[in-house]
């Protein structure tokens, strides 16, 4: 049995009023009362001028991950013309859920609230997304549900505050946190996205069909590069995660805070690359058949042998067919994708039977997603 | 797939998952991990000089064995062996800067990687136009253009050892665009040619998954 599934409905949401690189520090703070040092060079890499907190400028929470999750569910059901009423089957993402158990998919459908449905939690970092689309697509794909809905959300805002550094072995004596826990200080921050499929397109209302969803992960070879539950030391010994020697001393070590492996990022980055080689090789992706390119990652992070190497084997997307929104939304994680296709949607860009390739790496443990869609 | 671009690719793929073979040996992850000792660092130029001093030879041979239609193919690989074949000096000096004993080197004997690497690089430069080489010259050449200089800075600093003693390793530098450029001037020498297009592939992936076993075979 084989049918096509649609992308009925796309939503986002995103808390409060943008927040400008100077007012970052009001609300997510400053650890030890001191701005960052390194701040200005995590802005300059990452290229983003504003972001939302769903903290406001004194640090205190207006919002939860679970609430801005169903709020963009809520949009996504709208723009599909439908309601939660409809909904049979909810699968969700996130980084780091309001709780630490049950899975954040019981904490969205808490607040979604209305009747009860089939759930999947999927946890990972920008690339939970794509898993949980995935499981919404096949399951309107096998004929289980006739509206299931993907959502992603983040509120990492909440994790840069001052007492997931203060004390730790992440601050040094000066008072400056070490750059592998200050930098994602300044290149993540809060809101949510979602979709609806449906095993038919709006009759009225431009849809996409989706022609494939890949995810590849790359951990067999490479230790965490973007985690939180070890210490940076300890971070390729599975048994020394946080719960081996409890909350307390687990802070004290620095192993509740986000964090990040620069120098591995560097061999994620051509890991991911070769990935996509080898879709493009395999004609899983053809870039000449691609019309719009929505890329979790800013193609100015790109490192110029990585764009010659692209160009090079026929395999670059010209820049002209990338549409972010990355730098006025920030980087929202998993969120960020369905946030970058719902402008997408909006903006009136993409004509009927147009290709659009949606790209989406995750740095966790080295992992890619692919998803190719087509309007119709 | 006789086209230049699509054997770069299919190149880029081998070199990828070569990165990924590499990344999980144990040296590597050692390496990567923090828990690198200066006799692994010591072990690792030991086991690379075997392959560095037969390079330059592997490719005089090949060389030899360029017929006239593809002249300047055979200088460039001439070229190439020159300024390459005296690299494994280096290395013994960047071993003895590192507190080795100049006899521990170079009386090192190959490991299994390392013999059947050689092997398998003179058996292919012993035919006639061994094309085919230039995809395991992707591979070699890649890994001094891209993994070297990661490789010694990593080690420098995780065993503070003097500038002396990493030369070999950063002097390779990141010159991957002039890499890139010029190496697809020699497919340019070779293709469009459906065999040899295939033959330079596989010889990749065969040169690609020996060099990885002869990193894997390096204990300290």
């Amino acid at each position: 049995m084989s049918r096509d599934v649609f992308i009925t409905g796309c939503g986002s949401y995103l808390p409060g009023e943008p927040v400008a690189n100077d007012s970052i520090e009001d609300h997510i703070g400053r650890i030890h009362g001191r701005p960052s040092l390194l701040g200005r060079r995590a802005l300059r890499w990452n290229g983003i001028e504003t972001r939302h907190y769903a903290l406001d400028s004194d640090g205190h929470a207006f919002a939860t991950n679970a609430g801005m999750s169903a709020k963009a569910v809520n949009n996504a059901l709208d723009c599909a013309g439908l309601g939660v009423g409809d909904l049979s089957f909810l699968a969700t993402a996130t980084t780091q859920g309001d709780y630490l158990v049950p899975g954040h998919a019981t904490a969205v459908h808490g607040e979604l609230g209305q009747r009860s449905m089939e759930i999947a939690s999927f946890q990972s970092v920008c690339g939970s997304s794509l898993m949980a689309a995935k499981s919404a697509w096949l399951n309107v794909l096998a004929g289980e549900h006739k509206v299931a809905a993907a959502c992603a959300g983040e509120f990492s805002s909440r994790w840069f505050r001052p007492s997931f550094y203060e004390g730790t072995a992440l601050v040094d004596a000066k008072g400056r946190a070490r750059a592998e826990a200050d930098f994602l200080r300044f290149t993540l921050s809060d809101g949510a996205g979602a979709i609806v499929m449906e095993p038919e397109p709006a009759k009225d209302r431009q849809s996409l069909r989706v022609d494939f969803i890949d995810i590849v992960s790359l951990a067999d070879r490479f230790d965490p590069c973007m985690w939180a539950g070890a210490a940076v030391e300890n971070r390729s010994d599975i048994s020394k995660g946080w719960a081996a020697s409890g909350p307390l001393a687990a802070h004290a070590a620095g192993a509740i805070a986000l964090l990040q492996d620069f120098d591995l990022l560097k061999r994620v980055i051509r890991a991911w690359v070769g990935v996509y080689l080898e879709k493009v090789d395999l004609k899983r992706i053809l870039p000449d058949s691609v019309d719009w390119l929505l890329c979790h990652y800013s193609a100015r992070s790109l490192r110029e042998e990585i764009v010659s190497l692209l160009e090079k084997t026929d395999a670059m997307i010209p820049q002209q067919k990338w549409f972010s929104n990355l730098p006025r939304v920030g980087n929202v994680g998993s969120a960020s994708i369905w946030i970058m296709l719902d402008e997408f949607l909006k903006s009136g860009r993409l004509k009927r039977g147009e290709k659009v390739l949606c790209v989406v790496p995750e740095s966790g443990r080295a992992l890619v997603g692919f998803m190719m869609l087509e309007a119709v | 797939m006789s086209d230049t671009a699509d054997v770069l690719r299919k190149l880029a793929v081998v070199f990828a998952s070569f990165e990924g073979r590499l990344e999980q040996t144990p040296l590597i992850r050692k390496l990567t991990r923090g828990r690198f000792a200066i006799d692994d660092y010591r072990a690792f130029l030991i086991g690379l000089r075997q392959q560095v001093k037969d390079g330059a030879l592997w490719m005089s041979r090949a060389a030899s064995n360029v017929d006239e239609e593809h002249l300047e193919l055979r200088s460039r690989l001439m070229r190439h062996a020159v300024t390459e074949h005296r690299d494994f000096r280096l290395l013994e000096a960047d071993f003895v800067a590192s507190g080795g004993e100049l006899a521990a080197i170079t009386g090192a004997e190959k490991n299994i990687g390392s013999e059947a690497l050689s092997a398998w690089m003179f058996h292919e430069a012993s035919k006639p136009n061994p094309f085919g080489l230039l995809g395991a010259m992707w591979i070699i050449e890649g890994l001094g253009s891209i993994k070297a200089a990661e490789w010694g800075r990593l080690a420098q600093s995780r065993l503070a050892l003097p500038d002396t003693a990493v030369r070999f390793l950063l002097y390779h530098g990141e010159n991957d665009l002039t890499h890139i450029a010029e190496f697809e001037e020699m497919l340019g020498l070779v293709l469009p040619d459906e065999k040899v297009a295939k033959r330079i592939v596989r010889t990749a992936e065969v040169t690609a998954r020996l060099y990885a076993l002869q990193i894997e075979e390096i204990a300290a």
